[in-house]
């Protein structure tokens, strides 16, 4: 084990789907833009693996929380745009509490001296 | 929707998807390349390292197909796809699936659109639900009854020792005014009978209805042309009108607009035709289709022999003759239009009895339901067509357990097949579903073929039930409903024979069946139950099979036994026509020399040996009887002698022998001793050993004409006269040219001729029409097809039977042969080690035979009682044999014996060249 910062870390399981619907929030977006904003945004801690990008996009486009079209990129090419469907954002808002009430119960164990109303 | 089309959209869309994906990842491939271009790597370098943190192309393809859900339909086309693959794959099993289903469901398809037609379909008019069809029933306890007189016909049912639709007028007068609460509507009719109908100079005969005013306004019925009857037309004295059917209309007229303002002579009375019915209408009754309606009153200018004639019949109280019908007013159910009008009835009807013993057998009012029209039809077509439905549902149990036991043995060669499905992640669901959807695509194609087998058997029917009628009016057609029928039939066969199979070959264990090198083999621990499932279904087959075999015997004897009755006359060679000169204008006594002129013009058609008439044919059209006796003997009631006025040479051209004395010949003039001739059975009952030549007779007549006297001149030898069956009976035989029994009418002529007798008609035809046009010539068949008539139900049930029984014995033998094939294949191996031990060849056959006889005993040990049980619900269509007869059974389950020794020979005969050595290699 290793102290110190990890270069990047693992995406824990199920928090895909709320890391593509969060960015899609911002507008509609196609693959590679999603992958790569996740990617910035986490001052590069998180990667998404290609290989389990499409998959759950795939997935979520089946559940109907993303839809997909064909448009023309900033760079004029032909390119898959997703967008968050009301259905998504409902989601979104649904996964986000989730994340919420998990990451407070991994802090309060976690880190008990930085309790929020201490 | 079709499976093809859905599997055609599925494919293109899913193609469609599979080409996005890869669109998809190839942008995701270019823009990680120019990214990566972008901080300097070279073209080549930023594609591979592109490549590389892409991973596995494939896999995330893979991967991402992996998400997209199939749809239902989708997989029903894979499924769809699968199962036509694996039916090419095995195509003499499929054919002869698919063959043996299309000829079941055809069948039962052909069968249902009768019943469809004969049971459930309504009349063509709106709102049949509310017509009501006006009867009474009664269980006489004795003989004496209002129902002093009667025209019409009666029956029994299961309520009813006798019952019917016929009342005295007065008593539709009673109802119509009396039952304004419950119907809107009472109207009555009763049929014409055959009229001579003469339009445009040409003559025919035609039968039509005598209807009441409100006919059609009750029937609610809409004319195709000019108008249709009237309260109004309907009385004594208002100008003769007729309505047209519409197939008359046209047929008669050509355009039915071109047919109101005709003038037509019925029975040479004129009438104008008033209008045209609607097209479909067929009249109230499935079982005749009027030519024409004429208003009830105008009976009084026709004058029938038949029914009512005279003005008397509209105030007779014990004469019943009037059919009638009523439309309930909304709201009003039959049996609350029966409540109210019933003590009505009662109360009129005991006013007409005329002594206690009269009025201990009154008649009770009964409203019956009046959507489907009159039951004659049902009456004479549902039972035998019940017979015919088991039948051909026996025949479609048979092909199912037929198909199943093919399926069975098919499976055990699929479990490789199977197990690599299960094994590699395919739910047992999916699989099952998978299984099922291919038996269902067998069923579908065989459901399909069925129905166009069906359009055939309907016509073969028909043919087979009309028989020569004229006019025959039971048209069944492939309507929805039949089709729905057929469709849910053919899946829930699919489902029926697929479903076993289905979950016996999904529970494999995955392992050793995948551990199997050879497909086919099984382990011990499914054999026993796998084996006698299949069993069963054989065993299944041959019981079923023995049930129809019994069955088509006792019809084929039943037939021939009718075909072999004595009918003491040679119905070979003999032409029968009919004509009315009477309804044309002949009047009494010019009609008798017109009648004997015309017989002997045809007896002297070259070709034509003899020439005879009568009044009445012998077979097939009823008889006539009265208390002809013996002077001074009293009648027996019911037993009165049959009586049928002759013509001259009627003995001569049937071949009835004459005994003693001599026959009608031309001294037998209107003036000389009115004489009789009589049958050997009337001798014998009134005379016993006593000579009869010589001895008086007296035929009692209706006033104004007054008892007449005969002498008998001679004895024939006994002849059926009316129906085949029963003892003969005695009959009178008088010359129609004394006039001594009732007046001349209708004469049926017979035609002895050399060859075939239809190559005379022409002949016929123009004689009678040179002699008088107006003179229709009607009803023309040989002696041999008016009896083959009467045995018509006789003759369908022995045909079809028989042809059902062989059908399902060459199914029951398929499956059985397919099973010993599958057993002996099975076991090759242990057959080669016996053979190599040394067993003879005469040995292994008599092994394998053992289990196709052990087979076919299980299956007769439940069906020979069945059989047993079951024949006596058959037996009022038997005759000359017993519903249990032995010979019935023991000739069935020889021929089922001997079938089973031929199916299971081919394969034991099989198993035993089986070739020790090459078999036990293959181990």
């Amino acid at each position: 084990m290793t102290a110190g910062p990890p270069s990047h870390v693992d995406l824990l399981r199920g928090t895909l789907d709320l890391l593509i619907l969060r960015t899609l929030l911002a507008g509609p977006s196609h693959g590679h833009a999603i992958a790569k904003h996740i990617q910035r945004t986490s001052e590069d801690l998180l990667q998404v693996e290609t290989g389990s990008l499409y998959p759950a996009l795939h997935r979520l486009e089946a559940k109907g929380w993303i839809a997909a079209s064909w448009k023309l990129s900033v760079k004029g090419k032909r390119a898959r745009f997703y967008r968050l469907t009301p259905l998504g954002r409902k989601q979104l808002t649904a996964e986000q509490s989730k994340w919420e009430t998990f990451s407070r119960a991994m802090r309060l164990i976690v880190n008990p001296f930085t309790q929020e109303g201490q | 929707m079709n499976p093809f089309f859905l599997k055609l959209r599925s494919l293109l869309r899913r193609r469609r998807k599979e080409e996005d994906l890869r669109d998809e990842l190839q942008f995701h491939l270019d823009e990680e390349a120019e990214e990566r271009q972008s901080e300097g790597f070279t073209s080549a370098e930023a594609r591979g390292a592109a490549r590389r943190d892409i991973g596995n192309f494939t896999l995330v393809q893979e991967e991402t197909r992996a998400v997209w859900t199939w749809t239902y339909l989708e997989q029903l086309a894979q499924d769809c796809r699968y199962g036509l693959r694996s039916m090419a794959a095995n195509k003499a099993f499929s054919l002869l699936a698919i063959l043996s289903l299309a000829l079941g469901i055809g069948a039962n398809t052909a069968i249902y659109s009768f019943m469809d037609s004969l049971l459930l379909r309504s009349l063509p008019v709106s709102h049949a639900e509310s017509l009501a069809v006006l009867n009474w029933g009664m269980n006489p306890a004795g003989r004496d009854s209002v129902m002093r007189s009667m025209s019409g016909s009666t029956w029994s049912d299961s309520n009813w020792k006798e019952t019917g639709g016929i009342f005295p007028f007065p008593a539709f007068e009673l109802i119509r005014t009396k039952s304004t609460e419950v119907f809107s509507s009472v109207f009555a009719y009763y049929p014409t009978r055959k009229v001579n109908v003469m339009v445009k100079g040409q003559a025919e005969q035609a039968s039509g209805e005598y209807v009441s005013g409100d006919y059609f306004r009750g029937l609610a019925l809409a004319p195709a042309a000019g108008r249709l009857i009237l309260p109004d037309d309907d009385r004594a004295g208002a100008p003769a009108i007729a309505v047209l059917s519409f197939p008359y209309g046209q047929r008669r007229f050509g355009d039915v607009t071109s047919a109101p303002g005709q003038s037509i002579l019925i029975n040479n009375v004129p009438f104008t035709v008033a209008g045209v019915a609607p097209p479909g209408f067929f009249g109230v009754d499935p079982a005749s289709a009027p030519d024409f309606y004429i208003p009830l009153h105008t009976n009084l200018l026709l004058k029938q022999r038949f029914g009512a004639g005279d003005a008397n019949v509209y105030h007779a109280q014990n004469y019943y003759w009037l059919e009638m019908m009523a439309r309930l007013r909304p709201g009003v159910s039959h049996s609350q239009a029966q409540a109210a009008l019933a003590p009505v009835f009662h109360q009129w009807v005991d006013s007409t009895a005329a002594n206690d013993r009269e009025r201990a057998n009154l008649p009770q009012f009964l409203v019956r339901e009046g959507a489907t029209g009159l039951d004659t039809l049902r009456r004479r077509y549902s039972k035998p067509l019940y017979v015919l439905l088991a039948m051909v549902a026996l025949i479609l149990a048979i092909a199912c357990a037929n198909i199943a036991s093919l399926l069975l043995a098919r499976a055990t060669a699929r479990r490789r097949e199977i197990a690599v499905r299960l094994s590699i992640g395919a739910g047992r669901f999916r699989v099952i579903r998978q299984l099922l959807t291919e038996s269902m695509l067998l069923a579908s194609i065989g459901g399909g073929a069925g129905v166009l087998f069906a359009i055939w058997g309907i016509r073969f029917l028909t043919f087979l039930l009309a028989n020569g009628t004229e006019n025959f009016t039971l048209h069944p057609n492939l309507n929805w409903n039949v089709l729905a029928a057929a469709s849910a039939l053919s899946l829930l066969t699919g489902l029926l024979f697929g479903l076993a199979p289905a979950l016996q070959s999904t529970r494999v264990d995955v392992i050793p069946a995948l551990k199997q090198a050879r497909a086919g083999q099984t382990g011990p621990r499914h054999r026993f139950w796998r084996v006698s499932l299949s069993q069963v279904l054989v065993a299944a087959q041959i019981g079923i099979s023995l049930l129809m075999l019994v069955a088509a015997g006792l019809f084929t004897r039943t037939l021939s036994n009718l075909q072999s009755i004595e009918l003491g006359f040679n119905s070979e060679n003999l032409l029968l026509f009919r004509m009315n000169a009477r309804q044309a204008g002949h009047q009494d006594p010019e009609i008798a020399t017109f009648y004997s002129g015309l017989q002997k013009r045809f007896r002297s058609i070259p070709g034509v040996r003899a020439a005879t008439s009568s009044d009445i044919p012998l077979i097939g059209e009823g008889t006539s009887a009265g208390p002809v006796l013996p002077v001074g003997a009293q009648p027996t009631p019911g037993r009165n002698p049959r009586v049928l006025t002759t013509g001259l040479d009627f003995f001569t051209t049937m071949q009835i022998p004459v005994l003693l004395g001599r026959a009608i010949d031309y001294r037998d003039q209107p003036g000389s001793t009115p004489v009789a001739v009589v049958s050997e059975a009337y001798v014998k009952t009134h005379f016993g050993d006593r000579n009869p030549l010589g001895q008086h007779l007296t035929i009692p007549r209706r006033p104004p004409l007054s008892e007449q006297d005969v002498e008998i001149v001679g004895v024939v030898a006994n002849a059926r006269y009316g129906s085949l069956k029963g003892e003969f009976r005695e009959i009178v035989y008088l010359p129609f040219s004394q006039r001594s029994y009732r007046p001349v009418d209708d004469m049926t002529f017979a035609l002895r001729t050399s060859g075939d007798p239809l190559q005379y008609v022409k002949t016929v035809r123009a004689i009678v029409h040179q002699a008088d046009a107006r003179v229709p010539v009607a009803n023309v068949r040989t002696q041999s097809a008016q009896i083959d008539q009467t045995m018509n139900q006789e003759i369908i049930l022995a045909t079809l039977c028989t042809a059902f029984a062989l059908l399902a014995l060459l199914i029951a033998c398929i499956g059985l042969y397919g099973t010993m094939a599958y057993t002996v294949a099975r076991r090759a191996g242990e057959i080669g080690i016996r053979m190599a031990l040394g067993a003879e060849r005469g040995r292994v056959v008599w092994m394998v035979l053992r289990e196709a006889f052990v087979l076919a005993a299980t299956g007769l040990a439940v069906s020979v009682p069945l059989a047993l049980g079951i024949s006596k619900s058959v037996e009022s269509f038997l005759y000359g044999v017993k519903p249990n007869s032995p010979a019935a059974l023991v000739l069935a389950v020889a021929i089922l014996l001997s079938a089973v020794l031929l199916a299971g020979y081919i394969p034991a005969r099989k198993a035993s060249r089986i070739d020790p050595m090459s078999a036990l290699r293959q181990e």
